[in-house]
C-alpha cells in the first residue's frame, strides 16, 4: 500500500512541485540571454531572441566579475579550510580525551547554536570596528580609521569557528573505535600525532559533509559582506557586488545582466552540491535527526 | 578479597592520574582556538549586545556611552512607533506564513516522494534554491513579480488583470513570504523524507490488512510517527523565519511599500547602520530573541502536551 504500482497521484503533486522549483532557475537562466528591448516588454516572452553572449560579457566588465569572484573564492576557502581544521581538533578534545570540565565546555558549544546571528550582528560590527592595533587603531582599539572593517579578514574571522561543526565532528568521532587510539598510544604516538596521523584520515565522510555545507553557506553570506563592504566596495563578495550593480545602470537593461552574472555565481556552488549531493544531504539529515 | 581489590586497583589510579593530567592539558590545546573564538565573536558580543540595549549612544566613541535605562525598551515597544506594529506584526505573519505553507508543501511533496522511483533526483531538485545564493532567489522572484514578469504573464494569458506584488502594500508581504516558503521547502523536505524512511513498512501492511485506505494510514500512521521530524522541522523553520530579512533587502530593498514588508531584523538592522542608533537596535535585537525563545518553548510545550494525549 506503501508503495502502488503506479501511484499517479504522487506523480502529479511531485513533477507540478518541481516545476514551480525549477521555473525560477529557468527564468534566470532565460532572462541572461535577453537583450535590449525584450526585457520588461509586455506580452511575457519566456524564450530569449538569440543565446548571445553579450550580456556575460557586459557583467565580466560592468562588474567586475574577476575582483569578486577573487574575494569569493578567498573568502570562502579560507573559511572552510578554519572551520575544518578547528572543527575537528575541538571534536576530538571532546569526543576523545577525558579532562575536568569537559561536559560543560561540550553543552556550552550546543548553547552556542542556540544564538541567533542577528543579535550579535551589531556588537560584532562594533568590536570589528575597535579591534586594537588595526587600520590604525592604538592598543585600546581607538583613534584608528575602520579598524579590522577595511580588510578581508573582516569577512574571514566571525566565521571561522562553528559550533555546529564541532557539534557534527564530536558526535561522528565518538563512534570511532578505542582501540584504535590506544593503539596508536603504545605506538608512542602522542595527542597530537594521533589526531593528525589516525583519527583525520577516519573523518573524511563528515568532513566533506561539514566542508560542503561552509563552502556553500559562505559562497552565498550576504548580510554580513553587505554590511563590511558597504564603507569598502573593494571587499565586495559576487552576491554583494552582483546586488549593488543594480542601483547604478538603466532597470530594463540591468536584470538581464545581473541574471547572467547571477548564473555564473551561482554555477560553482551548483556544480560542487551536484557533485557530492550525497555528503550534503547526510549532513541536513545528521543534524535534524541527533 | 578486598584487600586484593585494593592492592591490584591502587597502582593503576596512581599510574592513570599523570596520563590523566597529561590528556587534560592536550585537549585544551584541541580546544583552545575554538574557546578563543567563541570569547571573542560570542560571549564578549553578547554581553556588549545586553549592554547597548540599556545604554544611549550614538557615533562610535566607546567614551560617550551613557546608561539609559529600560528607555530603549519602552520606546521599542510603545504603541506610538512603528515597530510593533506593523513591523513585529509583519514578522509574525512572514514567520507564520512561510512556516505554514512550507510544511504543509513538505509533508506532501516527502510523502509522495517516498511513493515514487528515483527519490534522490526528486530530493536535489526540491533542494536547489537552498544551494542559490538570497541574491539569485530574491532578483529571479522580483524579476517574475513584475507587470511584465512571468507569474503576471501567466495570470495575462488567463485573462486576469497583472497584480502588482511588490508595489501594492497588501499583496506585498504576502508576495515575499511566498518566495521564503518556496526556498525553505527543501531542506523540510530531506529531513521529512528521512523520518518517513524510519516509519516500519509492518505497520502499512497491518493496516492494510484492517482494511485502511491511504487517507487513513496517512493520518493515523504517517502523521503521528512522523512528529519528531516535523517537530524539529517546525521549530527550526520558526527561528529561521522570525529572524530572516535578507529576503527582504534584496527584493523589496526598504522594507517597504511603506514599511508593508518590515521585519523586526530589518529593522534592527536599519536603525543601526543607517541611523546609527545602537541603542534602540539593540532593543529591537533582545525583543526579537525573546519572541524567538518564547515561541520556540510554546512549540515544545504543545507538543509534548499532545504527545501526553496521544500515548
Amino acid at each position: 500500500m506503501r508503495h502502488r504500482r503506479f501511484p499517479w497521484f504522487s506523480y502529479l503533486v511531485v513533477i507540478l512541485g518541481g516545476v514551480a522549483m525549477v521555473m525560477p532557475f529557468l527564468d534566470m537562466l532565460m532572462s541572461s540571454f535577453k537583450g535590449a528591448g525584450e526585457y520588461g516588454v509586455i506580452p511575457y516572452q519566456f524564450l530569449p531572441k538569440s543565446f548571445g553572449l553579450d550580456n556575460y560579457r557586459e557583467a565580466f566588465s560592468q562588474l567586475e566579475l574577476g575582483r569578486l569572484f577573487r574575494n569569493s573564492v578567498i573568502v570562502t576557502v579560507s573559511v572552510t579550510v578554519s572551520v575544518l581544521v578547528t572543527s575537528s581538533m575541538a571534536g576530538y578534545a571532546l569526543a576523545k580525551l577525558r579532562f575536568r570540565g569537559r561536559s560543560v565546555i561540550f553543552r556550552f558549544i550546543l548553547a552556542t547554536m542556540m544564538l541567533p546571528p542577528f543579535l550579535l550582528l551589531i556588537p560584532t560590527f562594533l568590536i570589528m570596528l575597535n579591534w586594537p592595533l588595526a587600520g590604525g587603531n592604538d592598543i585600546l582599539g581607538r583613534g584608528g580609521d575602520g579598524g579590522l572593517t577595511t580588510s578581508l579578514l573582516a569577512l574571514i574571522l566571525p566565521f571561522t569557528v562553528s559550533g555546529f561543526g564541532i557539534f557534527l565532528m564530536r558526535q561522528f568521532m565518538v563512534s570511532l573505535p578505542d582501540e584504535m587510539l590506544e593503539a596508536a598510544k603504545i605506538d608512542g604516538a602522542n595527542q597530537w600525532q594521533t589526531w593528525r596521523l589516525i583519527v583525520l584520515p577516519q573523518t573524511k565522510p563528515v568532513a566533506i559533509t561539514l566542508g560542503l555545507i561552509t563552502f556553500i553557506g559562505m559562497w552565498n553570506e550576504y548580510i554580513w559582506t553587505l554590511l563590511i563592504s558597504s564603507s569598502d566596495p573593494s571587499l565586495q563578495t559576487l552576491p554583494v557586488g552582483i546586488q549593488l550593480l543594480q542601483s547604478f545602470l538603466d532597470p530594463d537593461r540591468t536584470m538581464p545582466i545581473v541574471m547572467a552574472g547571477l548564473v555564473i555565481s551561482t554555477l560553482p556552488v551548483l556544480v560542487v552540491f551536484l557533485l557530492f549531493q550525497k555528503y550534503y544531504v547526510r549532513g541536513v539529515v545528521l543534524s535534524g535527526l541527533k | 578479597m578486598t584487600t586484593a581489590v585494593q592492592v591490584r586497583a591502587a597502582p593503576m589510579a596512581a599510574a592513570r592520574r599523570p596520563r590523566l593530567h597529561r590528556e587534560g592539558r592536550a585537549a585544551y590545546l584541541f580546544l583552545a582556538p575554538s574557546l578563543l573564538f567563541f570569547c571573542v565573536f560570542l560571549i564578549l558580543p553578547f554581553i556588549f549586545a545586553v549592554v547597548l540595549a540599556f545604554s544611549d549612544w550614538g557615533g562610535f566613541d566607546l567614551g560617550t556611552i551613557q546608561w539609559a535605562g529600560v528607555k530603549n525598551f519602552s520606546d521599542v515597544l510603545s504603541f506610538d512607533g512603528a515597530f510593533v506594529k506593523p513591523i513585529l506584526v509583519n514578522t509574525l505573519l512572514f514567520a507564520f506564513g512561510s512556516v505554514l505553507m512550507a510544511t504543509a508543501g513538505s509533508v506532501l511533496v516527502a510523502y509522495c516522494i517516498d511513493q515514487l522511483r528515483f527519490q534522490g533526483f526528486w530530493r536535489v531538485l526540491y533542494f536547489l534554491p537552498v544551494v542559490a545564493t538570497v541574491v539569485a532567489i530574491g532578483n529571479v522572484w522580483k524579476m517574475m513579480y513584475q507587470p511584465a514578469g512571468l507569474i503576471n504573464g501567466i495570470l495575462n494569458k488567463l485573462g486576469v488583470n497583472s497584480i502588482g506584488f511588490l508595489s501594492d502594500a497588501s499583496y506585498a508581504l504576502p508576495s515575499v513570504t511566498v518566495v521564503h516558503a518556496w526556498a525553505s521547502i527543501g531542506g523540510a523536505v530531506l529531513i521529512l523524507t528521512a523520518g518517513l524512511k524510519a516509519i516500519p513498512d509492518m505497520y502499512y501492511e497491518a493496516a492494510e490488512v484492517d482494511g485502511a485506505n491511504s487517507w487513513h494510514m496517512f493520518w493515523k500512521i504517517t502523521l503521528p510517527l512522523l512528529r519528531p521530524s516535523l517537530l524539529f522541522v517546525l521549530i527550526t523553520q520558526f527561528i529561521g523565519g522570525l529572524q530572516s530579512f535578507a529576503l527582504i533587502i534584496v527584493m523589496t530593498g526598504d522594507g517597504g511599500p511603506v514599511n508593508a514588508t518590515n521585519v523586526a531584523a530589518f529593522e534592527m538592522y536599519q536603525q543601526a547602520f543607517k541611523f546609527g542608533a545602537w541603542g534602540t537596535a539593540s532593543a529591537m535585537a533582545m525583543v526579537l530573541f525573546v519572541v524567538i525563545f518564547v515561541i520556540t518553548l510554546l512549540q515544545l510545550w504543545i507538543a509534548r502536551r499532545r504527545g501526553e494525549e496521544t500515548s
